[in-house]
């Protein structure tokens, strides 16, 4: 069969959906199969030079970062390299919520700096006439599987069902909350969690993001092994328009109540629920998980 | 001659200047930044714990650590446990690994006209992720070091799973880098006997020699290094002359007109860091012996990069057998952040070098926050009279192919650079 061709593009970026995506277990599979005309590190064909002066063949145009016209790559202004290649590509992906949402570089102080399509979540008028093309993936960084697997339901023309953000919802209708190991100490609200231990659920007090953040960390796990939540971190809500809030490491509340609840989650519901989840005393969730 | 010098997590331009066929004098530019210090400006400052990491895809990591160590230092009389500075020491080496990794194999083949070896590169490299992941909960970008220690519990399995990613990548050394058993490696005091081996360093090493490379990318034999931990040592070394006793207070970062990146120096004067430095001024018997012969030549960086694989492997073990499993991850400080007023500095070793964090809090608000990376050491654009590190070692070159080898053996990290 033949390769698909891929640009990967980077715009204001870490480089962080890079090396992400170079953990994808199947590496020599995926090359096998795709063909990139450029990557930050993988070698090409082409140059940057030769991507900006030319244009080259290309299936799918990969953008990773926050865009910003005044930002520019081998002296070319990202904005003028998207506008060339989205016209000859099948398909667009945004990789990463930088390159969704704006993300972390939204703020990077460049001109009217944002997502491809996004402002956070305002949609914007800009590369509307794209919006048919394009496939989200965000993530900071992106999932290596969300990526590649996405790319290849792109290589198989299989129509993805793509959530308001054009994230596929296979990834996205899932909450990072799904899967998490602690689940029982959200599930009966013991809420008294404390850093370095295998016990008890960051969101009451820690500022954890999973229950109202879209993704599958702790379905697919992070480098086969483990996600942030299960080892004890919090979510950071890292796939949403809103990444990265402010004080993450600590959860807003009303009046005792969580700002934040769980998606389609009522606030009197919650308090129901938390009255009766209040009234179960679970010895094994009480006590240490592996005690002596 | 302006050359474009791509997939270095970025770009740079080299601006060449001949004189008689030599190279004279190179300008460096950086052409972006994303003005990472001015993003955490008025943020919470634990908030720097996820931000920092961002600073780079690469070595996201050491930002990680530098920053927890940084908001720390802000405070009085915190406690850590030895588990918490342990594991934290663990997962920035397996960092270190996965990049010298990457850059053996992904950068540096294709200057010797090899094709990149991407699943050589990728297959150790995930290994040293997992192993991250283990502890951290996902690679890249984890915010697991927090101020007071690490959000994770270890478990016996834990440990077992981790032994056994260390002993898969010590294999892979073993099959691949240099095929001999681990400890004849180590063990090793001859450079030139290294030239003898099977592997792909020694094939890099032959190839250095065939091409009459062995003497080239000498800088100014001046070396620094700031991190300290349980492996590396602080200190300076000039030639061979090792002294510990050095201040941060007199590094010094000064603004250059044609760049974006910012120039570093100690004493007013320009010293290269990574792993080369980090064996002069641990005194490794292996890449002093190379030093001896080579001296500060892109022979000397190659094997001390590489070398450094094999002996972070090693005190990665050491500390996994000496882990306390029943003292704390976390210890929660007694002060809470948002009464804080303080100043607080680190500096780790990341993979390319010193990497420097200085914070500035104001009841727990970042009013300040300032980022010295490797790569800046390296690539400081001095001027034809002072010239920085990697501009020094390339003055002299006949041509702009082997400039840009002499260039890339610093591993450039373009994103750190100009974060």
């Amino acid at each position: 069969m033949k390769k698909t061709k891929v640009l990967w593009l980077s715009a204001i970026a870490c480089n962080g959906n890079t090396h992400s995506f170079l953990n994808y277990p199947f590496m020599e599979q995926f090359l096998e199969d795709f063909e990139f005309i450029y990557h930050p590190v993988i070698d090409s064909k082409y140059s940057l030079e030769d991507i900006v002066s030319k244009e080259i063949t290309c299936d799918i145009l990969l953008i990773e970062g926050a865009i910003s016209k005044e930002f520019k790559r081998a002296d070319v202004s990202v904005v003028k390299i998207i506008e060339k290649y989205s016209k000859i590509v099948q398909k667009i992906v945004t990789v990463g919520t930088c390159a969704t949402f704006g993300g972390i570089f939204r703020e990077s102080g460049y001109e009217n700096t944002s997502g491809l399509h996004f402002d956070q979540d305002k949609q914007l008028k800009e590369f509307q006439y794209l919006r048919d093309k394009t496939i989200s993936v965000s993530g900071c960084p992106v999932h290596p599987e969300v990526l590649v697997n996405t790319l290849y339901a792109i290589k198989k023309s299989i129509t993805l069902k793509l959530d308001n953000f054009l994230r596929p919802k296979e990834f996205y209708a899932y909450t990072v909350h799904n899967g998490c190991t602690r689940n029982e100490y959200f599930e009966y609200k013991v809420d008294n969690h404390r850093f370095g231990e295998l016990e008890g659920c960051m969101f009451y007090d820690h500022g954890c993001q999973a229950p109202f953040t879209h993704g599958s960390c702790n379905k697919i796990l992070w480098n086969e092994v483990n996600s942030k939540t299960r080892a004890g971190l919090s979510c950071m809500g890292c796939t949403e328009p809103t990444f990265p809030k402010r004080n993450l490491f600590s959860t807003k509340k009303n009046m005792a109540i969580p700002e934040n609840l769980p998606v389609g989650v009522g606030k009197r519901v919650y308090l129901t629920l938390a009255g009766i989840t209040k009234a179960f005393k679970i010895d094994r969730l009480e006590k240490k998980l592996i005690d002596d | 001659m302006i050359k474009l010098i791509e997939k270095i997590e970025g770009e740079a331009k080299l601006n060449f200047n001949f004189k008689e066929g030599k190279i004279d004098f190179v300008d460096i530019e950086f052409m972006s930044t994303r003005n990472i210090e001015n993003i955490l400006k008025g943020k919470n400052a634990f908030d720097a714990l996820v931000i920092n990491p961002r600073v780079c895809g690469i070595c996201g990591h050491a930002h990680l650590i530098a920053t927890v160590q940084a908001l720390e230092s802000c405070y009085e009389n915190l406690e850590l446990s030895n588990k918490a500075k342990s594991i934290r020491e663990l997962t920035l080496n397996f960092e270190l690994i996965q990049n010298h990794f990457k850059w053996f194999y992904l950068t540096l083949f294709p200057l010797f006209g090899k094709k990149q070896e991407i699943l050589k590169a990728t297959y150790p490299s995930q290994l040293m992720a997992k192993a991250i992941a283990v502890f951290g909960g996902q690679y890249p970008h984890t915010s697991y070091a927090i101020v007071g220690g690490v959000v994770c519990e270890i478990t016996h399995m834990d440990i077992i799973k981790l032994q056994h990613y260390i002993s898969q990548t010590s294999k892979f050394v073993e099959d691949n880098l240099v095929k001999t058993d681990s400890k004849t490696f180590l063990t090793c005091k001859d450079a030139d006997a290294l030239l003898d081996y099977e592997g792909d360093l020694p094939d890099i090493l032959r190839e250095i020699k065939k091409m009459n490379l062995l003497g080239h990318g000498k800088s100014y034999d001046r070396f620094i290094s700031f991190g300290q931990n349980s492996y590396f040592k602080k200190g300076k070394s000039l030639k061979t002359k090792v002294s510990h006793n050095i201040s941060l207070e007199h590094v010094k970062e000064s603004d250059i007109a044609s760049s974006f990146a910012k120039n570093v120096s100690f004493k007013d004067e320009y010293y290269e860091v990574g792993p080369l430095a980090r064996a002069m001024i641990n005194k490794n018997q292996l890449i002093a012996d190379a030093h001896k012969k080579y001296g500060d030549s892109i022979f000397s960086r190659i094997l001390a990069r590489v070398c450094e694989i094999s002996k972070l492997l090693e005190h990665s073990k050491k500390l996994i057998d000496n882990l306390d499993l029943n003292e704390p991850s976390y210890i929660e400080p007694s002060m809470d952040i948002s009464k804080l007023n303080s100043i607080g500095y680190s500096a780790v070793e990341a993979a390319r070098g010193t990497l420097i964090h200085k914070v500035e809090i104001e009841e727990g608000i970042i009013k300040n926050y300032e980022i010295i990376t490797p790569t800046q050491w390296n690539l400081s654009g001095g001027t034809k009279e002072k010239q920085g590190v990697s501009q020094k070692a390339m003055v002299g070159l006949d041509d702009v192919k082997t400039a840009e080898l002499v260039f890339k053996s610093f591993d450039v990290c373009s994103v750190c650079t100009t974060h």
